[in-house]
């Protein structure tokens, strides 16, 4: 546990930090509909770093960030000057005709340099878990120096009115800095879950920018504290890990919407409906698959049969689950012998008698031949279980159609759900 | 007179042509260089994947299928580890008629992993994975020296059906550069000797060949599935058995990602060794032998600077 605490603080703090800023943006972000623009930043930023690269500049150094700079800010002219470019195409077009071409430009710089592909991946793709305290010193004065300054130009920064390309520029200006260190500390994907969920959900529920910012930054908190937690319990890359979080933090606070504002009724009646429906239609879907197809993949029956093993030896007879059975155990005791040479061999390279070139070459043979045994097995298992559902499949599919239709709730009323859906 | 001066024309131009060397394309630097080393002044070798680029995920340019024309001998590394290789000789086939002789079971076609004995295959992956996606085993076999044997015997089979004229030649080149990695081999043990069992962190499972000869210990590696980053568990897991069996080494390849290796030795105090896991990767690794020095040589400093 206290190792679980002390690997999980740093990220835990670094992740504070960046919803902090990235809430703000992103109830801005939603505001002025550019939901991507924070890729289409990083990337040019990573573009800029790339062109650094290409010429001499190691990572770490000033002209490396002065390069990223220089670019961020070009690219915040472009975006300041073509908010309104154009009322038949939206500027979102524009932003994502500036992501593709700087991730292209990057990738034709690259391929002229060595190493050049792993440092651009380096740049998107940080690692949260990995940062630690010592970035905190230097993302913390500069975020705490833009909020202030957004601080001090609300006014001329809020979306309402008229606005002026020169405090446009500012806005995307800031926003790039923001983002071109936090990508480089927790990476693309991450960024952008914690530029749009959290003020997303704060949106969705509160009227005031300092509401709609106090519910993010604590559904955030939360967010990025489960997704910690869940990434060490379940043992998963914890970026990952956070994103998913994030996502199913949404879908909850969108599910719980309609609780909240007192219609839970009407909603709970119409997820019934949806949910009876799309069940009854993956049955039909099944069923139709298991007729047509019976010794293709029944991802539905796999599922069943996963959950309730004892579901398989109901349709097999007595003779195939003899042969499934004996098969499986085959399948199993090959795999754990050839574990047992891999660890074997493996030990031996550098603890007690060394094994000869010959010794290996026969484990070597020896693993090739169970894995060849197991694919055998699992082939007869597979072939075995395909011969059962085709014998079945008449019986089974009918079964899986009534099913389906028993949850239809009648024509009328499924007429009646579409209408309601409508509205 | 004037039939006379054009057939002795078509002579000389086919004793020319006789003397053209024999066009080599490898996937990588190291089967470059064992394929000089057998070749010698008969063979013309270009590799595909630069130094220092992760030639498992290689992305063929077009200029790749162009190199292949005209050629009579292709080389790869095999175990799923160039895989892009296959789609490029389709290419090749394609645009040229003449480009049987390199397509898999041509005469001109050496997969490199031929016959070697291939460590930590685990099927179809049900086991506990251990660095690599692959199938079919840590594709990794040039980094064992030893295997230079099977690996040029390989080169020496295609280069003497291809130029049946020349074989006795690559045969002798073979021989005196197996000579020369068996006693460099009795060298490189001796000093990795104080090294032996010594556990290490490697930030992926390149090493297994390697660890195998020299008797090294590579007790973990930092990225267990090719570009998935490690979960904290992971992590933690690690730093245990870095304290543990008191590892003071991080080896990581040039192009690996450097800040999960940093943060690791931040923690534990160990120091990060960059080694070439190919020819080229660091400067002084120009060949396949000089890989070696190079590699054991930078093992060496990291183990003195303590």
């Amino acid at each position: 546990m206290s190792d679980a605490i002390s690997l999980l603080w740093p990220p835990f703090l670094v992740a504070l930090c960046l919803i902090g800023i990235h809430a703000y943006f992103g109830i801005q972000v939603l505001a002025r509909k550019v939901i991507f623009v924070d890729l289409a930043l990083a990337q040019i930023a990573a573009l800029g770093a790339t062109v650094a690269f290409m010429l001499g500049h190691p990572t770490q150094a000033p002209a490396t960030y002065g390069y990223s700079l220089a670019f961020t800010l070009l690219a915040a002219l472009l975006l300041a000057f073509t908010r309104a470019w154009s009322s038949r195409v939206p500027q979102e077009a524009l932003i994502g005709v500036i992501y593709v071409v700087a991730a292209a430009a990057a990738i034709l710089l690259i391929d002229r340099a060595p190493q050049g592909a792993e440092h651009l991946k380096q740049i998107l793709t940080g690692n949260i878990l990995t940062s630690g305290v010592s970035e905190l010193f230097s993302i913390v004065p500069l975020y705490l120096a833009i909020g202030l300054l957004h601080f001090g130009l609300r006014h001329r920064l809020s979306t309402a009115g008229q606005r002026s390309w020169l405090w446009e520029f500012v806005f995307y200006a800031t926003f790039g800095v923001v983002v071109t260190s936090s990508v480089a500390l927790a990476g693309v994907l991450l960024v952008f879950s914690f530029l749009i969920i959290p003020a997303a959900i704060g949106v969705l529920y509160a009227d005031t920018l300092l509401r709609q910012l106090a519910l993010g930054w604590s559904v955030g908190a939360l967010a990025s504290a489960a997704g910690l937690a869940a990434s060490f319990a379940l043992d998963l890359p914890t970026g990952a890990a956070m994103v998913c979080t994030f996502g199913v933090t949404l879908a909850l606070a969108g599910m719980a919407r309609p609780f909240l504002r007192g219609q839970a009724v009407p909603a709970l009646k119409r997820a019934g409906m949806v949910a009876r429906c799309g069940l009854a239609f993956v049955l039909a879907v099944s069923a139709l698959q298991l007729m047509l197809a019976p010794r293709a993949d029944q991802p539905l029956i796999d599922a069943f049969e996963y959950a309730f093993p004892a579901l398989r030896t109901a349709y097999l007879n007595a003779g195939e689950a003899a042969v499934y059975g004996d098969a499986k155990l085959y399948a199993e005791r090959y795999a754990r012998e050839a574990e047992q040479l891999n660890v074997t061999e493996m030990r031996s390279r550098s603890q007690g008698e060394a094994l000869d070139d010959a010794a290996v070459g026969r484990i070597s043979s020896f693993l090739k031949s169970y894995g060849e045994m197991r694919k055998g097995e699992e082939f007869v298992m597979a072939e075995v279980r395909g011969r059962a559902r085709e014998r079945l499949r008449w019986p089974l599919a009918a079964a899986m159609l009534m099913a389906g239709v028993a949850l239809v709730p009648g024509v009328a009323s499924l007429f009646s759900s579409r209408r309601i859906r409508g509205m | 007179l004037c039939c006379g001066v054009v057939a002795a024309g078509v002579a000389l131009a086919s004793a020319s042509l006789a003397q053209e060397r024999l066009r080599v394309v490898t996937t990588t630097t190291d089967l470059r260089s064992l394929v000089e080393a057998v070749g010698g002044y008969r063979v013309d070798v270009t590799n595909i994947v630069p130094a220092n680029v992760d030639a498992e995920e290689y992305q063929p340019k077009p200029s790749d299928a162009i190199r292949l024309k005209n050629t009579r001998v292709v080389v790869r590394v095999g175990l799923d580890y160039d895989l892009w290789f296959d789609r490029l000789l389709a290419q090749a086939a394609l645009a040229q008629a003449g480009a049987h002789g390199i397509w898999r079971g041509g005469a001109g076609y050496v997969d490199a992993s031929a016959a070697i004995a291939v460590l930590d295959i685990r099927g179809a992956s049900v086991g506990p994975s251990d660095g690599h996606a692959h199938g079919s085993g840590n594709p990794h076999h040039w980094l064992d020296p030893k295997n230079a044997d099977i690996i040029t015997g390989n080169i020496l089979e295609a280069l003497a059906r291809v130029d049946p004229e020349h074989g006795a030649y690559y045969e002798a080149n073979r021989i005196a550069f197996l000579r020369r990695i068996e006693a460099k081999i009795g060298e490189w043990t001796a000093k990795l000797a104080p090294l032996q069992s010594r556990a290490m962190i490697a930030y992926h499972n390149d090493w297994a060949y390697f660890a195998r000869r020299f008797r090294l210990n590579f007790a973990g590696f930092i990225e267990q599935r090719p570009g998935v980053p490690p979960s904290p568990a992971h992590l933690a897991e690690l730093i245990r058995i870095m304290r543990e069996q008191n590892v003071r080494s991080i080896v990581r390849q040039p192009f690996e990602p450097e800040k999960d290796a940093r943060f690791l030795a931040e923690k534990t105090g160990a120091t990060i060794v960059v080694l070439a896991g190919s020819v080229g990767g660091l400067p002084a690794a120009a060949d396949y032998i000089s890989l070696f020095d190079a590699n054991v040589e930078a093992l060496l400093a990291a183990q003195q600077s303590r």
